[in-house]
């Protein structure tokens, strides 16, 4: 029992990282599953995150209403931009989702009520690494319950073939746009607790680089299924432990096995790692495409 | 007068720089519809591998541009070959080339932080003679002059290129599709090589170019100028090398003129950003793009 | 691979990493103790990549002068080298590593502000002494009793400089030219503007740029046209150099002095913008050419082992070991508590940055300095 409390003395914080960025990454997931490529993600972490934090900072809101009002801005927002946003297809979207979290990410730059660059600082400190867990089991409930729902079926056929789907009776731009909203709301969800861990958030954490990050954690753990981007999230992220451990100097050696990984999953693991644990995956290299931009 | 007249050539010179970035940016994604995001790491290690060349070997400049500018190419090659031609034949082959592109701007960043240090560093002074002309309150600078001719003959060059030669029309023929383009006896996998080659040689030259004027280069130097190649390049239409170098202009103008009307550089980014996000909405082929590759 | 062989594969990796985890985390043996563990939190990758890799050339530089001086009686340090990836999050990573798994008696950063604003909570937390050594945002040693700095603020820096310049160049009215996205420069104009205003020097303009911005032309355009005595600046030398060159070179004449906080400080600064640079006028914590006997040894000795001379990260990183030394020796053991009041209790100690001691709040209370760049070197403006 010392030695696991011990244990959570050292690993903790990475622990609650962990369980942060695999709900930003499940996220994502929700947006990729009905075939959208979203750069927004992160700048919707920000959104919850400096709503419930400004909330709860500087006009005492409680946590779980602060937390509520952060998620619901993130929808809110997502439900205004992704109605016309969604119309576009694949690196078009994420470029216009990337344009949109740049614009986010420069107003926390710039207001005086976010605190610019210095960031937002003394969020009082309620997050519980158990909430995060509990929150992540809820969302991994919600979203294994989705893929056998009719709303999972739609995703899937949009981002097998959005002309085939609409074809089928399919309103893709409903469907589109849930998808866009729902992953929006978890993300404002995730920035919300992250504000309430951290004591601190600043505009650089939710920029360009937070978004592909998003991207790899689910690219890595594989998009096909739920479990995926989690085991993305929880290899990348102790990847640099690991390095440490067996004695990998910081710097430029582990910044190079780091982009080593990702590369050996993309070119060996065309459905992530989680293809590693589903019998027989391995003979599906041709893996169902997320949209192409020809229409 | 003089401040507008200034503020539009300082539009007209930072737009080019952009425009220079993004043109073998645009090269790749116009033949293989692939975001090479590896483009802005081959972009910072030619600048370096150029300051290496003058620096470390003692190569004049006008021996080192041309042997860096190979050498970004021949990296370019390496890209391709790691990073995209196995994955080409998947169905998902312009995600996952997203993707290893990334993979491939960590290894090629991280080369460049282990060879040359995180620190920020300049070519040594009197490289190159850079002149200052004062015309009528303006100022210019040759340096100047000569990026902006570099960005004006890479984007005639690239045209005329992709017309007129045989291995253009080849470019031009996998562009439209590579099955019929191989029907046609056209060597895809080489042609699709000598793209990489060609786009990431004329990144090589922008760093160069680029660590040149601004005296600044280090390993993460790309970085800055990743987001804002992506949206010249959407700006003037994903694949259009015109577009590329019009599309830098557009960008550069509209920042130096939200900060010459505004007086403050506050909303300079913002600003450019927001047009970024509104041409994809309104007009989502760009200036010189084609529209039917974007929409439903 | 049949499915049983993959699963034991699975299951074989999976060992393999906690045994890898828990190792690393494995409660280490307590050094005797004549030893003292610190460990150092830095950016050696990402953003600051830059600032954490002379902090720790300047840190490890103590460390072995430290070492080899120590005799039998010690106290010898035995340093630990970690990256904070110039984030919150990994700083707090390495952080819980240090304190539970390393248990070091001291932790030295982490190199940005914002980092140490997640950090120093965990250390405060677990009664670990914190030294940063470059940290100049406000509040940083406000976060407990066991945070200390020795690095000058801005706000203790900028007042003195820009009275300096007052009284000595007379400038009446200037333009400010700053970083917005970056927490350091930011705080740099927040201390510029408030001294400005208590010197009641008026701002005709004030103009943003961008952390990896390198083209400054239509910012310092429209300050030209505005004719100021004087360009107040808040930068990184990064952008430092190039704000400078492209000044002198959109022709505002080197009477208007550009003049620069903290981040100026840097050999690089002279390097990048050469002939441009002659004439800045940089307010600082530490002066490169000081003739103290100390200052000279430790910008030779610097020079000679890494090629290139000190910067103030480096300088101050190194003093920080020196500050560390000295409260281990003093408080006779590895004790956190004991080493926090040791610390505490240091007053007027000979070190590169001059006669140092902590004040009340545990900020670093040094004389300021007021430096030109003269013949291609930062020479003494005033103190």
């Amino acid at each position: 029992m010392e030695f696991v409390t011990h244990l959570l003395a050292v690993y903790g914080s990475l622990l609650n990282f962990i369980g942060i960025q695999s709900l930003l990454a499940l996220s994502l997931y929700i947006t990729l599953s009905a075939g959208q490529l979203s750069l927004g993600n992160a700048a919707f972490a920000g959104i919850g995150g400096y709503v419930s934090g400004v909330l709860s900072l500087h006009y005492g809101l409680s946590y779980i209403l602060a937390l509520i009002a952060g998620s619901a801005s993130a929808g809110v927002v997502a439900l205004v931009i992704g109605l016309p946003v969604l119309r576009l297809r694949g690196v078009f979207l994420a470029m216009a989702t990337l344009a949109f979290g740049e614009v986010v990410r420069i107003a926390a730059v710039n207001l005086t009520i976010t605190g610019g660059a210095q960031g937002l600082v003394g969020i009082p400190n309620r997050t519980k690494g158990w909430m995060i867990y509990l929150v992540l089991a809820v969302v991994c409930y919600v979203v294994a319950r989705l893929r056998g729902s009719r709303v999972g079926w739609s995703f899937a056929t949009i981002r097998e073939d959005e002309t085939a789907a609409a074809t089928l009776g399919i309103h893709t731009t409903y469907y589109k746009t849930l998808a866009f909203v729902m992953g929006a709301v978890i993300a404002g969800l995730a920035g919300g607790m992250y504000a309430h861990l951290t004591f601190i958030i600043s505009p650089g954490e939710f920029g360009f680089s937070a978004a592909v990050q998003l991207l790899i954690y689910n690219i890595v753990g594989g998009t096909r299924t739920w479990p995926g981007p989690i085991l993305g999230t929880v290899l990348l992220i102790i990847l640099p432990e690991v390095l440490r451990g067996i004695g990998v100097a910081a710097g430029a050696l582990r910044m190079a096995v780091n982009g080593l990984v990702l590369l050996l999953v993309i070119l060996f693991l065309p459905n992530g790692l989680a293809s590693l644990f589903q019998g027989g995956s391995r003979q599906t290299p041709k893996v169902a495409p997320l949209p192409r931009e020809e229409a | 007068m003089e401040l507008l007249a200034q503020q539009l050539i300082n539009g007209l010179f930072i737009g080019s720089v952009y425009g220079l970035f993004a043109v073998g940016y645009t090269l790749v994604f116009g033949v293989l519809d692939i975001l090479n995001l590896a483009h802005p790491a081959i972009f910072t290690l030619g600048g370096l591998v150029a300051l290496w060349l003058v620096e470390g070997a003692h190569f004049s400049i006008w021996a080192a541009f041309p042997s860096a500018v190979l050498f970004a190419g021949l990296l370019g090659l390496i890209l391709d070959r790691i990073a995209f031609f196995p994955i080409r034949r998947r169905a998902d082959s312009n995600f996952s080339g997203l993707i290893s592109s990334i993979a491939m701007a960590i290894l090629f960043e991280s080369a460049a932080f282990a060879l040359f240090g995180a620190r920020t560093v300049r070519f040594p002074a009197n490289t190159v003679t850079n002149r200052v002309w004062q015309v009528a309150g303006v100022t210019i600078t040759s340096l100047q002059v000569e990026i902006v001719l570099t960005a004006i003959l890479f984007m005639v060059g690239l045209t005329q290129l992709l017309k007129r030669t045989r291995v253009g029309k080849a470019i031009r023929a996998v562009a439209e599709n590579d099955r019929a383009a191989r029907l046609l006896g056209i060597h895809v996998d080489r042609i699709i090589a000598f793209t990489f080659f060609l786009s990431s040689a004329m990144g090589g030259a922008a760093g160069i170019l680029f660590g040149l004027y601004f005296d600044a280069l280090s390993p993460d130097m790309g970085r800055s100028i990743e987001i804002k190649g992506l949206a010249v390049i959407i700006l003037g239409g994903m694949g259009s090398i015109p577009g590329a170098i019009l599309g830098g202009l557009a960008f550069g103008l509209t920042e130096v003129l939200t900060v010459a009307i505004t007086g403050t550089s506050n909303l300079r980014d913002a600003v450019a950003f927001t047009m970024l996000f509104a041409i994809l909405i309104f007009r989502p082929s760009g200036f010189l793009g084609r529209r039917s590759m974007r929409e439903a | 691979m049949r499915k049983a062989d993959r699963w034991g594969c699975i299951y074989a990796l999976t060992v393999a990493l906690v045994a890898v985890l828990a190792l690393g985390g494995a409660q280490q043996a307590i050094a005797a103790g004549k030893e003292a563990k610190i460990g150092l939190a830095l950016s050696m990758t990402g953003g600051a990549a830059a600032y954490g890799a002379t902090q720790k050339n300047g840190a490890q530089l103590a460390i072995d002068e430290i070492n080899a001086a120590a005799g039998a009686e010690g106290p010898k340090l035995v340093a630990l080298f970690d990256d904070d990836a110039s984030t919150p999050q990994q700083g707090a990573n390495v952080y819980s590593k240090f304190i539970n798994a390393d248990n070091v008696s001291v932790i030295i950063g982490p190199t940005l502000s914002n980092t140490a604003q997640v950090t120093n909570r965990i250390a405060q937390e677990a009664g670990v002494p914190v030294l940063g050594i470059s940290n100049t945002a406000k509040g940083i040693t406000d976060i407990g009793d066991f945070i200390f700095r020795d690095s000058l603020t801005e706000f203790v820096v900028i007042p003195n400089t820009i009275r300096i310049a007052k009284e000595k160049l007379g400038i009446k009215k200037v333009a400010v030219l700053y970083g917005n996205d970056d927490a350091f420069t930011k705080g740099g104009y927040d201390a510029f503007k408030k001294a400005l205003a208590d010197a009641q020097i008026e701002i005709l303009s004030e103009q943003t740029f961008a952390k990896g911005d390198r083209d400054f032309s239509p910012q310092l355009t429209q300050i030209k046209a505005k004719n100021p005595d004087a360009i107040i600046c808040s930068a990184l030398v990064e952008e430092a150099s190039g704000i400078v060159s492209q000044a002198r070179q959109l022709g505002i004449p080197k009477s208007v002095r550009i003049i620069g906080g903290n981040g100026f400080n840097s050999p690089a600064l002279i390097k990048n913008a050469g002939e441009a640079a002659e004439g800045v006028m940089v307010g600082a914590a530490w002066n490169v050419t000081s003739t103290s006997p100390l200052n000279k040894k430790f910008v030779e000795t610097y020079t000679a082992k890494y090629g290139n001379p000190p910067d103030q990260f480096a300088t101050q990183a190194y003093a920080g070991v020196y500050i560390i030394h000295e409260a281990i020796k003093k408080a006779g053991s590895t004790d956190r508590k004991a080493i926090r009041d040791a610390l505490k209790g240091i007053k007027d100690l000979d070190t590169v940055l001059g006669k140092f001691s902590f004040t009340e709040g545990r900020d670093a209370d040094h004389l300021p300095v007021v430096q030109e760049v003269k013949g291609g070197k930062f020479v003494v403006f005033g103190e």
